[in-house]
């Protein structure tokens, strides 16, 4: 590691898109057979480093040297005769063909117009065996895992014989466990000496699986260096340039007689969740913890109407509460923020006061039709409220960040005051300055008497933001914890199970 | 707030005009291609009878363009256009009155498209599919109502229905003046529009916000029955005949028009406007034709290719736009 020439070295790279600097004299060394982290805000440039690299987006000035010889990256296909490849956030795979198929999809050893499909199964057995990575080859790729489907894109590169792996935010649609087996897939792609550019969002996993994170902001990079001389926070520092007084804002506990908003007793849904019982007070965050696919989801969308429960009671400010839709659970003053914008949140091509108004469209009606005056002046009066950085209105939410698009759901669920937000993962795939502000204003809207119950994996958000917790495991409610008296390890031990519980 | 204000994207350039409205420049550049060439295309006499002749490809269109955002289809509309005006024949014939003549063709109308919203929103049949087969059930009916002659009206006052000139413009063009209207106001100022372009855009996302999904789509089956339903039965007033037949040039005019104007067959984007906008554009094109004295077959396949043309550079420039 010492001899040989650096497997890639950024020198002044500069990038722009129109008025925007995407990228402002980029100087950069990555080892060969190190996993190197970017991190950074959004728009700090990290993902535009990466596509330079994988010839996606050419660079304005500056040259890119791979193993010390200078390459034109002009294009993804040129990037790839270097021994270059990305892969993507949305992955690129053909969901009707098999694992092996798609691995040499392009590439498939043939004699005339015929593929030689024992060739291809004899090829990708070499590939499995000499990389570690495990998929089973006849599976169809579209009926695999999104874990799965992103070895595939591995395997996919490693057949292409690069050497340079960029990974955009790989881990940003995997579960907790995927997560874990996919930083093990990448460690063993180092050690066998390939290079592992890992663009991401989450920190520990950056610690977890990186041997050099570079952190950058504003087009730039601040430090570059090993990752054992990074901590969380000082990470977070660098990103954000401020120094780190808290993630999160001060707890606001409720007052002790604070009446229940929503009480829920022996909520059931066969074979998905079971028996459930959860209250919450007036002014009180109570965040549900748990494994992906322990059922919290599907226990918010019960509560919401969106795929009711078979048995079970609810009541909802006193009142019983039985939605059989989501228009009862709207009526009944409840609102959601769903676990995934951009599936289930945004219509990204309409305007943002079109996204802000959609359930609450009556509000803005004067005889029948939609006052377009009204409607504007809801949508920037809630804009304002959350911090929604908008030009206007009227523009495209699909053109605002992610952290300004998760903003604009919470306008949309403070169009009318709920009593009970429901938040699936509120802060899922936003930078850390919109996730401070997204928690600034949980807090503020319990301190003004709203009931909120949020779902998140992110373990530091369940400690940092909860007033209590409930734990989920394959369906039940194991534990909950007053936050003074939570800890991390036994919240994380809860959702894994009982000790001793059958399995 | 400053938050509010802050600019998020440069102010749209020209190009952005150039591309999003493509269309429009296109249709202008005919028309002072064709004014500039053809003598008689400026005329009033002309004008008026392209806008009377496309008035009921105009009132089925703008349903279908309301479909078509919501991210469904309808092949049906040429059938329900051929089977109503038999139907409603048949039920003059013995009440002899008008009122009941339109009120039925437009009842039969709505009837075909809940058949056609039932399979799609209680049945999840991919719509294109639903109204293909439902198209041939009509066009099946449509020969058992006949018995295969053709229908002819004896009422010869029923052709004032769409004829009658009103400060210049016929009766036909006008009703299709007012349903545009109507359409335009339901898709763009009402919560149905909205929930179309929301269904159409993203229909989970649309369902958590509380969209009747299912509702919307079969309401907008049921608008795209009637307007065929109208269209047909205007179609019988003006020839005064009606006849059984496969025929499905109306669902390609139609569709033509629609996507020429710009609406997405993906769903989720589209305008009124636009819609009229391609109507106007390909019947343009055809009138150049006609008074150049270009022969039909000839007609056809430039058509085609102006299509292909329009469409391709709406999707190069959307692709840009990116």
């Amino acid at each position: 590691m010492t001899t040989s020439p650096p497997a890639v070295e950024f020198r002044r790279v500069s990038k722009s898109f129109g008025a925007t600097v995407a990228l402002h004299d980029v100087s950069l060394t990555v080892a060969a057979g190190e996993v190197h982290a970017l991190v950074g805000e959004n728009g700090a440039g990290k993902s535009t480093l990466g596509t330079v690299l994988a010839g996606i987006v050419p660079p304005d000035a500056g040259e890119v040297l791979l193993s010390g010889r200078s390459e034109s990256l002009g294009s993804p296909r040129q990037a790839l005769a270097a021994g270059v490849t990305m892969i993507a956030q949305e992955l690129s795979l053909v969901p009707g063909l098999s694992v092996a198929d798609n691995v040499f999809l392009g590439i498939e050893p043939h004699r005339g117009p015929w593929v030689r499909r024992r060739e291809i199964r004899k090829a990708f057995d070499a590939l499995v065996s000499s990389s570690g990575i495990e998929v089973p080859a006849e599976a169809q790729v579209g009926n695999l895992r999104i874990g799965d489907q992103q070895k595939v894109e591995i395997l996919r590169a490693l057949a292409r014989d690069a050497r340079v792996i960029v990974m955009d935010e790989p881990t940003a649609r995997l579960s907790g466990n995927e997560t874990a087996t996919l930083v093990e897939t990448v460690r063993a792609l180092a050690a066998r000496g390939t290079t592992i550019i890992f663009v991401s969002h989450f920190l520990d996993e950056v610690l977890d699986v990186a041997d050099s994170v570079t952190i950058m902001r504003d087009a730039a990079i601040v430090r570059s260096g090993p990752a054992r001389d990074e901590t969380r926070s000082k990470l977070i520092e660098g990103m954000t340039g401020r120094p780190l007084d808290a993630m999160f804002p001060a707890r606001q506990l409720p007052r002790r007689d604070a009446p229940k908003v929503l009480e829920v007793r022996g909520l059931t849904r066969k074979g998905t969740f079971e028996n459930i019982d959860i209250t919450v007070h007036q002014g009180e965050i109570v965040v549900l913890s748990g494994l992906v696919g322990s059922g919290r989801s599907e226990v918010l969308q019960a509560i919401y109407g969106s795929a009711p429960a078979t048995s079970g009671t609810m009541t909802l400010a006193g009142a019983a509460y039985r939605p059989k839709s989501v228009r009862d659970a709207l009526r009944a003053g409840l609102a959601l923020i769903p676990e995934s914008r951009k599936d289930l949140g945004l219509v990204l091509e309409r305007s943002v006061a079109d996204n802000v108004t959609l359930p609450y469209l009556r509000d803005v009606e004067r005889s029948g039709l939609i006052s377009l005056r009204r409607e504007g002046a809801v949508a920037r009066d809630r804009m304002t409220t959350v911090g929604v950085k908008a030009a206007s209105p009227r523009i495209e939410v699909a053109t605002l960040s992610g952290g300004n698009q998760q903003k604009v759901l919470f306008a949309r669920s403070l169009v009318r005051t709920p009593v009970l937000l429901l938040a699936d993962e509120p802060t899922r795939g936003v930078d850390v300055g919109a996730k401070r502000s997204i928690y600034d204003l949980i807090t503020e809207l319990a301190a003004e008497g709203m009931g909120v119950l949020v779902v998140s994996s992110e373990i530091e958000e369940v400690m940092g933001l909860a007033h209590r917790i409930l734990v989920m495991h394959q369906g039940r409610l194991v534990s909950e914890f007053e936050a003074q008296n939570a800890d991390e390890a036994s919240v994380i031990a809860a959702a894994f199970g009982p000790v001793g519980a059958r399995t | 707030m400053s938050t509010v204000a802050e600019a998020s994207r440069p102010k749209p350039r020209w190009t952005y005009y150039l591309t999003n409205y493509g269309i429009v420049w296109l249709t202008v550049a005919l028309v002072a291609a064709l004014a500039a060439t053809t003598p008689n295309f400026v005329s009033a006499d002309n004008l008026r009878n392209i806008l009377d002749q496309q008035s009921i490809v105009l009132i089925v269109a703008v349903f279908v363009t309301m479909l078509l955002i919501s991210g469904n289809f309808d092949i049906s509309i040429g059938a329900i256009y051929t089977l109503v005006p038999l139907v409603a024949l048949r039920i003059f014939d013995v009440s002899d009155s008008v009122i009941l003549l339109v009120g039925v063709g437009i009842v039969v109308g709505i009837a075909a498209g809940s058949v056609n919203g039932i399979i799609v929103t209680k049945g999840r049949i991919n719509s294109f599919v639903a109204t293909l087969a439902t198209a041939l059930v009509f066009f099946g009916i449509a020969y058992l109502v006949t018995g295969g002659t053709i229908l002819r009206l004896s009422d010869l006052d029923v052709r004032s229905l769409v004829t009658t000139r009103v400060l210049g413009l016929t009766t036909a063009t006008w009703i299709a003046i007012l349903v545009v209207i109507i359409a335009w106001l339901l898709l763009e100022r009402t919560r149905f529009g909205r929930y179309i372009f929301a269904i159409g855009g993203n229909r989970e996302a649309a369902r958590l916000a509380g969209v009747p999904v299912d509702r919307v789509i079969f309401i907008v089956f049921v608008l795209v029955g009637a307007a065929a339903g109208l269209a047909g039965i205007m179609n019988m007033a003006r020839t005064l005949t009606a006849q059984a037949s496969d025929d499905f040039s109306l669902v390609f005019t139609v569709i033509a028009a629609v996507v020429v104007g710009g609406t997405s067959i993906m769903g989720g984007f589209g305008a009124i406007w636009r819609t009229v906008i391609g109507v106007l554009f390909i019947a343009f094109l055809g009138n150049g034709f006609n008074l150049n004295g270009i022969d039909p077959v000839i007609q056809r396949i430039i058509e085609g290719l102006v299509i292909l043309a329009a469409v391709g550079l709406d999707a190069w420039t959307r692709s840009r736009r990116e």
